[in-house]
């Protein structure tokens, strides 16, 4: 026996060894779950909006179970026209995603979201309704995925960017620098910005003036995170919200600028409890209206629309429609849209467009005033380049 | 594991043809090096016959001494053993291995292990990928030679020495090639080969390094039965383990743990009725997981206690069982191990079921042997060294008249070690050499691509504006080589990787970077801004780099520039990218095209990206006649 004693104790040692290092399960651990849900984030970048030369629309079409194979697409039916035609601008590989923003009168500028192996944002520009497009200087981030991540003064050529690190940067007319603006943090370190609790950006404006605005998610209930770069200093610019959402986590869904007035979707509340309410100002945005909150009964936007008038309709998960004709008017269930809707855009006269999408095929079904039923209205085949870009 | 995969097909035919040729010309090497030695040898005996004379009485060379004659246990692991290198190092020759090795052998059984063991396994896998043809032609050269090695040298310091050797490798197979056996790893079963076929051949590779007086006793085999025995015990303890899934055949709807492991077995390719043994098998255990599991848990238990006792009545019977149980694992569980083009060895059971005979034959018969002789007093002795010669000092040793009567006694098993050791050296010297170099093989890039043929014309001229704004033409260039291609700014995919293979290019050129431009030209019409080209270069880190121009110009200009270097472009609609090749182009000192190539960057993993700027590389030094 004392012969074995010394291996014995190696090989024993040896063996408790490897049943330490074998003895874990073979199956990992379940993760538990998080019991808090987390607050809405803005909806797709499926979204259309109204400008001075018409509608326009984005959409994701492609229907490739590889995502590079998915192209977002941009359509204009031009002011007066009953008419869709495709206007995306050429050159760039658009499957990372495209925003666009009014950049007032005729002209648009959009942004190419980058994927695969770039890192930087391509712009590019139309000023005739997207007949044309021009390049322009590009932005040296990435831009946060989002419907409003870009917007343009009015008339001035500046133009804010919001990016996905949550910095928000700034570029004159013209310039091919981008400044920085203010950040997540230091935004949350303003007296604003502690107030609300801010948790993250989501959405970025021009006031009709010119003054940039920048929005999020607050985690202080009650208090809707918009703010103003005014004079230099961060400024709440958001609306007062009733007493009823007072406990209420508010999150910035969307926030844009429709002629001359400033438009935002509001989720008040996280979870099946959540609600929307919409709420406009014009100019200052020192007065805002609020609309009734809408219960979500737990569905989740997925694009929201904006027409003349401060109307919006939204789509929500479900194949559902909503719509809201403007200040003082209350939410409205839409007929439920056809199969694919990615969007709804104002309709030529009055109603709405739906923009369905099966693969490479865009149907347009239009809704007329007062009617219950959607008609087809046009068909337009996109001529996606399957495997060009990725 | 970033570097692991090459990315190209496993059979790819490019690969696969310049491995077997490697192996050929190395083979000829081989048989080279064997010749040599014989005629060698044959000549110093016709030479020296009278030291020849002396020597024919002795024992071979490397086998000195009065012989303790080497006991049945040492022979069974030696040959063996031996064997198995020889069948490893085959297997290893197989037209997968180049490739397929690091991502479909080596990848895969560190996935489930500690990140540490998969930094560490990722290390040598790189290496790999990197280097296919001499890392897939040293693994076959260096097993067969250790293979050749046991089964010649049987005795003396010469022998203990392949044993050492085999240690060595093994251990290194062992860590790198199969993890660490996946100890580390959850799901460690005896069943499934724990502790790693090539730990068995590193213990055996230790048994017969001992010396000589470890033979005389049965101690030897009592300890190696008692340490096989622990481990057996303590592989019935993980077996028997709750919440390892091994007791139940399924899991709800899921294969339990063995049945999952069985079931993926029986996947690989091979002969079809072993395919329907092991899934006959599979099915069994899905049916009777938790009697499967006992009747494992209970002979491993069993044989690991009688092991331990010492005993060799009671080990016997146990032995013969333990060997049956390792056959039927290995064939209804291990699934033999070596199918399906990629396999690399017969798994762990046969070695295990040699080392358990190994250690009852060193218990039951080395007091036998050891009453033969006492052991001989030079055991330390090397190869061509007599007896005589071996008992003196290493002085005595290495005189003339020594070398010449260890030379004439050499043996033939002598000839045969040294033309295995020359085989090891043979594989293990190119890899060496190879691992010491930075860059990927350009064999990656030429499957990808294919090769290009030299050219000797004007390159078209081009005249545009580098990124800093500053006009830059071809004839301004003249006096450097100039490594172009043409890359879109925008452009999500490609151009991206080309680039990177551009400044990796550049990197290894940096004796060079003075006598040769690395340039692109903008292949976008749209977006020739040179806000653009710069944004592009920050990106991938190509602003800071003094030999790098990125041109661009007017839609009309570029468009022409195209055209002239044959180039094709398309704008596509609905948000593609430009419609554009991959391409790049060697121009001499004199504006020569010198070599057009295909430069689509393939899989655009680590090592086909360092493949393709190796290949840049080489092009210009040879332009700069520098190799």
């Amino acid at each position: 026996m004392s012969r074995l004693r010394r291996p014995a104790v190696i090989a024993l040692a040896m063996a408790a060894a490897m049943l330490a290092a074998g003895c874990g399960n073979a199956a990992p651990a379940a993760q538990r779950s998080v019991s808090r849900a987390a607050p809405p984030g803005p909806p797709s970048l499926d979204t259309s909006l109204v400008t001075a030369a018409g509608t326009w629309a984005v959409a994701l079409m492609g229907g490739s179970a590889a995502q590079h194979n998915n192209f977002w697409q941009l359509f204009a039916r031009p002011a007066g026209s009953p008419d869709w035609k495709l206007v995306t601008p050429p050159g760039v590989p658009d499957n990372g995603g495209l925003v666009v923003a009014d950049a007032g009168g005729r002209s648009l500028i959009t942004g190419f979201r980058p994927s695969q192996y770039l890192t930087y944002t391509p712009l590019t520009a139309t000023r005739d309704g997207g007949q044309a497009w021009s390049s322009a200087s590009p932005l040296d981030a990435v831009l946060a995925n989002a419907p409003d991540a870009l917007a343009a003064a009015p008339g001035r050529g500046h133009l804010l960017a919001l990016l996905t690190d949550g910095t928000a940067k700034m570029a004159a007319p013209g310039s091919a620098t981008w400044s920085t603006l203010a950040s997540r943090r230091s935004l949350a370190a303003t007296p604003p910005g502690r107030r609300c609790g801010l948790q993250n950006l989501t959405a970025a404006a021009f006031t009709p003036s010119g003054v940039p605005l920048l929005a999020g998610a607050c985690g202080h209930p009650g208090t809707a995170g918009i703010f103003a770069a005014r004079n230099g200093t961060w400024q709440a610019a958001g609306p007062a919200l009733p007493a009823t959402l007072a406990r209420q986590n508010i999150t910035v869904l969307r926030l844009t600028r429709t002629a001359n007035r400033i438009m935002v979707l509001l989720a008040a509340g996280t979870g099946p409890a959540a609600s929307l309410l919409a709420a406009w100002t014009s100019g200052s945005g020192s007065h805002w209206s609020l609309s009734p909150p809408f219960s979500l009964n737990g569905a989740k936007l997925t694009s929201a629309s904006f027409g003349p008038g401060g109307a919006a309709a939204i789509m929500l998960t479900g194949n559902r429609a909503q719509t809201i004709a403007g200040t003082g008017a209350t939410w409205r269930t839409l007929p439920a849209p056809p199969p694919g809707t990615a969007t709804l855009a104002p309709g030529p006269a009055g109603g709405f467009d739906a923009l369905a999408v099966h693969r490479t095929r865009l149907t347009i079904w239009q809704l007329a005033p007062g009617s219950r039923t959607w008609a087809t209205t046009q068909t337009i085949n996109v001529p996606i380049q399957f495997g060009s870009s990725g | 594991m970033p570097g692991m995969n090459s990315g190209l097909n496993i059979s790819d035919p490019t690969v696969v043809a310049a491995f077997k040729a490697a192996l050929l010309h190395q083979g000829l090497i081989a048989l080279l090096i064997f010749a040599v030695l014989g005629l060698a040898w044959v000549t110093v005996r016709a030479w020296l016959p009278a030291a020849a004379q002396d020597g024919a009485g002795t024992v071979p060379a490397g086998t000195p001494g009065p012989a303790l004659a080497e006991p049945a246990w040492r022979q069974l692991l030696r040959i063996g053993f031996g064997l198995l290198w020889i069948f490893d190092g085959i297997l290893q020759a197989q037209p997968k291995m180049a490739i397929g090795l690091p991502s479909q052998v080596i990848e895969p059984t560190a996935a489930s292990s500690p990140s540490w063991v998969q930094h560490v396994v990722n290390w040598a896998g790189t290496t790999w990928s990197y280097h296919p043809m001499q890392a897939g032609a040293s693994a076959v050269w260096i097993q067969v030679g250790i293979g050749i090695w046991m089964l010649a040298a049987s005795r003396g310091a010469w022998s203990r020495l392949a044993g050492l050797v085999s240690v060595g490798w093994g251990l290194v197979v062992w860590a790198f090639g199969e993890s660490f056996g996946g100890i580390f790893a959850p799901g460690l079963t005896w069943l499934f080969g724990a502790p790693g076929a090539v730990l068995i051949y590193c213990v055996a590779g230790a048994l017969i390094a001992l010396p000589e007086r470890t033979w005389r006793t049965a101690r030897l085999g009592r300890l190696t039965l008692a340490g096989m025995g622990l481990f057996l015990a303590g592989m019935a303890v993980l077996q028997v383990w709750p919440g390892r899934g091994f007791w139940q055949g399924r899991l709800g709807h899921a294969p339990g743990t063995l049945t999952d492991m069985i079931q993926s077995m029986a996947q690989t390719p091979q002969p079809r009725f072993l395919s329907s043994w092991v899934n006959g098998f599979g099915s069994f255990t899905a049916a009777h997981g938790f009697a499967v599991n006992l009747f494992a848990v209970a002979a491993l238990a069993v044989t690991g206690v009688v092991f331990l006792s010492g005993r060799p009545r009671l080990i016997r019977p146990a032995v013969i069982a333990f060997t049956v149980l390792c056959l039927a694992d290995w064939v209804l569980i291990e699934d033999i191990g070596f199918f399906g083009g990629l396999g690399t060895d017969p798994n762990s059971m046969v070695p295990m079921a040699l080392l358990a005979i190994a250690g009852y034959l060193a218990l039951a018969r080395a007091p036998v042997a050891a009453a033969a002789a006492a052991e001989p007093a030079s055991t330390g002795a090397s190869a061509p060294a007599s007896a005589g010669a071996a008992a003196a000092g290493w002085r005595d040793r290495v005189r003339p008249a020594a070398v010449r009567q260890s030379l004439a006694a050499a043996s033939i098993q002598s000839v045969a070690s040294a033309g295995a050791v020359g085989l090891i050296i043979l594989g293990a010297a190119p890899m060496a050499a190879a691992q010491a170099s930075p860059v990927a093989d350009t064999i990656l890039a030429q499957a990808i691509n294919g090769t290009s043929a030299p050219l000797n014309y004007p390159a078209p001229a081009f005249a545009l504006t580098d990124q800093h704004g500053r006009p830059v033409t071809l004839a301004g260039l003249r006096g450097k080589v100039v490594l172009l291609t043409f890359l879109d700014p925008v452009c999500s995919s490609d151009c991206p990787l080309i680039a990177q293979e551009f400044r990796q290019a550049g990197q290894l050129l940096s004796a060079d970077s003075a006598r040769v431009e690395l340039v692109a030209i903008n292949y976008n019409p749209l977006y020739t801004q040179l806000a653009y080209t710069r944004a592009f270069d920050r990106q991938e880190h190509l602003d800071g780099m003094p030999n790098w121009l990125y041109l661009t110009g007017p839609r009309t200009r570029l468009q022409q520039i195209w055209r002239n270097y044959a180039l094709p472009m398309q704008i596509l609609p609905a948000g593609s990218m430009i419609g554009h090749g991959d391409y790049a182009f060697v121009i001499d000192q004199a504006g020569h095209m010198r070599r057009e190539l295909n430069f689509d960057p393939g899989p655009a993993t680590t090592s086909t990206k360092s493949s393709f700027a190796a290949e840049l590389t080489d092009l210009a030094r040879q332009l700069l006649g520098r190799s």
